[in-house]
């Protein structure tokens, strides 16, 4: 099957393309491109195998890499399977996925690492990647066999959300990477400040009576770990950054060449730890009638923490939600290109496990239906151009991982993303194909939506009827002006 | 009489004048106490569950007074022995006792915010007796109204809470109310009891906060000393019992250079010799055992405005 993806708006950052255009499939590949030099040139006509999807008023964008998916299978499928995952990312726009080493058993050895492929090869409908864990059952004692895991096909290492306390462990497991050449994935945050705690140490948490996880925590963590791949010359990959100070020295070391690169989830770029009053956000206001005193207020009208009730352990995350300084912070580094990427953090979980006290929640966002209109605020916003924002899900996460990036070329896999970016819905967890319904943002209108995802050519998600019929007049949209701007 | 209250689960949600009445209330209720026969049906037919997740005798004792006094049947149910040491989870344990017809549920949890979590799941009405760091409202109720028939109007009042004021849940309730009322509220503890002073301001933002108690205490009309756990200071919060008693204990020296009108209040229960001495505990000033007998009348109180 051929595929002509029609005036669509074509942006792929890896070629410093973003035009209005068509996009040409066949074999699993992009076939040609026609951009608006080519409009009204002659073209050979269509084969009767060749369907047009009209992209009309849509982007049209290279399939999103997620660097940071727990897929949760095998061990807890009651969580999420691979079929589910790869069937939420598709609705996402992703067509890469990269597992954490989280699944049961740890994948520490070659053995579980095949197991693991042949799962992903008969279950998964998108590309799936495997990290391999940096030390025995990720417990920070013992190294797992790093060159073994390389050559099962590991493209990284990690210990999942856990930090390795040992600095002279964590000091050999880079030395190792370094040998191997593939990058240490590290989540940071020291065990003792961080012991006990659940929420972002600040106003909220005091208000809260939650215990405090300061961002010191983080930051001591991402100094001592850029200080030992300065000293090992490994790639030093920091997972979901929520600090303004992290963003400070992941800055510094860059400056001075150390191979470091970072990556930030869609929720610490977006939701504050004011999130975690739900509803008495708004009753705190009524109370004060200071409606400016809202940290808040820069965020867009359509997402509104008050529809949670407060405490709702959908927002509790690791790290925790930070406030509005870090926030900004986060967005200023994803801007002056310190942040690499914008990765999920995908961590699907059981309603049965969620619905209960705060403090023993367990931590993560089911989000990879979400994650592409949460990040799309930063652009509705002004703060963020989507050039940028789709690099950042493409190109971005291609770099970390050492790889050409997924790009609209002829000759390149037909890994594609066709979203509507004006498209305005509510998050209804009921519909999500995820099995993890855990996420702060039910109930919230976002703005941008997927309508159609090719992975290597095949249409692996199809919103209704999406592209079958010719729309009758182009929809005005910012797009247009965005463009201009190029 | 303003609309009937649903859930009590921290003063946040109280105004001024809803707190002024409940205080009217229980000075009625003091009355009652005071009778031969100490119960007026109020709460007749009506079932009370006491559902204490963590150990506690004044408060369950003084919500079971309370509820007896308005004639409501009490039943009590503690963790220990029942489903949830087999693992049921809070949520269930919520429903069953809805099923069993529970019509309002007193509890107390260790987990901040867990009475929110209760509320969404439960028809009747629920009243907070304590969770985790987060509130306590009903003492801080107690509170309130010990100052108040003591030193007549909450207003203007210097209140210096003194202690581990950064894991208590009787100090957030307590700065609602206060600061609701017009006292003016000083904090007072070790740096590492308390934290950032700008995380307190945040929300209530006319409070003071010190580390040095003595400064305080002539300007002081209320002092109240908070218990100090032991496990503070196997956490590295504290140095050494003696230190901190000697910098923020209640001595006799210390009570002397209160002015003669000031009270000194313990939410109980005491660490007596560390934060608070014996001398003073039982010290004229001293309005500790006041607050237990006022806690079932304020308690009685804010049953009444949930039940009518």
């Amino acid at each position: 099957m051929r595929y002509l993806i029609k005036n669509g708006t074509i942006i792929d950052p890896a070629n410093r393309v973003a035009t209005i255009g068509d996009i040409l499939v066949a074999n699993g590949k992009v076939e040609r491109l026609y951009d608006l030099a080519d409009l009204h040139s002659e073209r050979e006509p269509l084969g009767s195998d060749v369907e047009v999807i009209n992209a009309r008023g849509c982007v049209v964008a290279p399939g999103f890499t997620d660097l940071h998916t727990h897929l949760r299978q095998p061990g807890e499928e009651h969580k999420e399977t691979i079929a589910s995952a790869s069937a939420a990312a598709a609705v996402g726009g992703f067509t890469t996925l990269c597992a954490r080493p989280t699944t049961r058993p740890t994948p520490d050895n070659a053995a579980a690492i095949r197991q693991l492929r042949e799962l992903a090869d008969r279950y998964g409908s998108v590309r799936i990647d495997l990290i391999g864990a940096l030390t025995l059952g990720n417990e920070g004692r013992a190294l797992s066999e790093m060159r073994e895991l390389a050559e099962a096909g590991c493209i990284a290492f990690s210990d999942g959300g856990r930090t390795i306390a040992d600095a002279a462990l964590m000091r050999n497991a880079m030395a190792y990477a370094a040998a191997l050449g593939l990058p240490v994935m590290v989540s940071c945050q020291d065990p003792h400040l961080a012991a006990g705690g659940v929420a972002h140490e600040g106003a909220v948490s005091i208000r809260l009576g939650l215990p405090g996880i300061p961002a010191a925590a983080e930051e001591a963590i991402v100094a001592r770990d850029i200080a030992l791949a300065e000293a090992t010359g490994a790639h030093l990959h920091i997972s979901r950054v929520s600090t303004a100070g992290s963003v400070a020295l992941i800055r510094a070391a860059r400056a001075r060449g150390v191979r470091v690169t970072a990556e930030v989830t869609p929720h610490h770029l977006t939701l504050t730890d004011r999130w975690l009053l739900g509803w008495l956000e708004e009753r705190n206001e009524i109370e004060t009638g200071r409606p400016g005193a809202h940290p808040d207020l820069s965020l867009p009208s359509w997402l509104n923490p008050a529809l949670l009730p407060p405490y709702d352990s959908s927002t509790r995350v690791e790290p925790p939600l930070r406030n509005i300084e870090h926030v900004e912070a986060l967005i200023e580094g994803l801007r002056d290109g310190v942040i690499d990427a914008i990765a999920v953090d995908h961590a699907p979980h059981a309603l049965v496990d969620r619905d209960c006290e705060y403090g023993i929640a367990p931590p993560g966002i089911s989000g990879l239906e979400t994650a592409l209109a949460l990040a799309l605020t930063l652009v509705h916003r002004g703060e963020l151009d989507i050039v940028n924002l789709i690099a950042k899900l493409t190109e971005g996460p291609a770099q970390v991982l050492n790889r050409s990036p997924a790009n609209l070329r002829p000759g390149a896999t037909a890994d594609i993303v066709i979203f509507d970016p004006e498209r305005s819905w509510v998050v209804d967890t009921d519909q999500f194909v995820s099995r993890g319904r855990n996420t702060p943002l039910r109930g919230q209108r976002l703005k941008g939506q997927v309508m159609l995802t090719m992975a290597a050519g095949k249409i692996v998600f199809r919103r209704d009827d999406f592209g079958r019929q010719a729309q009758a007049a182009p929809q005005p949209s910012r797009l247009e002006g965005i463009l201009e701007t190029e | 009489m303003s609309e009937l209250r649903r859930h009590a689960i921290d003063l946040d949600d109280f105004s001024a004048a809803e707190i002024e009445e409940i205080l009217e209330t229980a000075e009625s209720m003091r009355e009652v106490l005071g009778r031969e026969i100490k119960q007026v049906p109020v709460l007749r037919g009506k079932t009370v569950v006491n559902m204490f997740f963590e150990e506690s005798t004044r408060t369950r004792i003084s919500f079971e007074l309370a509820a007896r006094a308005l004639s409501a049947n009490v039943v009590a149910f503690t963790a220990r022995g029942s489903s949830v040491e087999k693992g049921e989870s809070l949520v269930d344990t919520v429903r069953t006792l809805q099923a069993l017809g529970a019509d309002i549920i007193v509890m107390r949890h260790s987990q901040s915010g867990a009475p929110y979590l209760v509320a969404r799941h439960f028809r009747g009405s629920l009243i907070n007796a304590g969770d985790g760091r987060h509130a306590h409202p009903t003492q801080a109720l107690l509170d309130l109204y010990t100052m108040r028939s003591r030193l007549g109007q909450i207003r203007d009042l210097n209140v210096v809470i003194v202690g581990d004021v950064l894991h208590s849940r009787v100090v957030r309730s307590n700065l609602w109310g206060l600061t609701r009322l017009g006292a003016r509220v000083t904090l007072c503890g070790p740096p590492t009891l308390i934290g950032p002073a700008a995380f307190w301001t945040a929300t209530w933002p006319t409070i003071r906060i010190v580390h040095e108690l003595d400064p305080l205490l002539p300007e002081a009309d209320v002092v109240m000393a908070l218990r100090l756990q032991k496990e503070r200071m196997q956490s590295g919060l504290l140095p050494a019992l003696r230190e901190y008693t000697r910098v923020y204990g209640l001595t006799a020296e210390r009570l002397a250079r209160l002015p003669k009108h000031a009270i000194v209040m313990h939410p109980g229960p005491m660490n007596e010799g560390i934060e608070i001495f014996p001398e003073v505990a039982t010290a004229s000033p001293a309005a500790i055992e006041e607050q237990v007998t006022n806690g079932v009348a304020v308690r009685m109180a804010l049953l009444y405005r949930m039940a009518g």
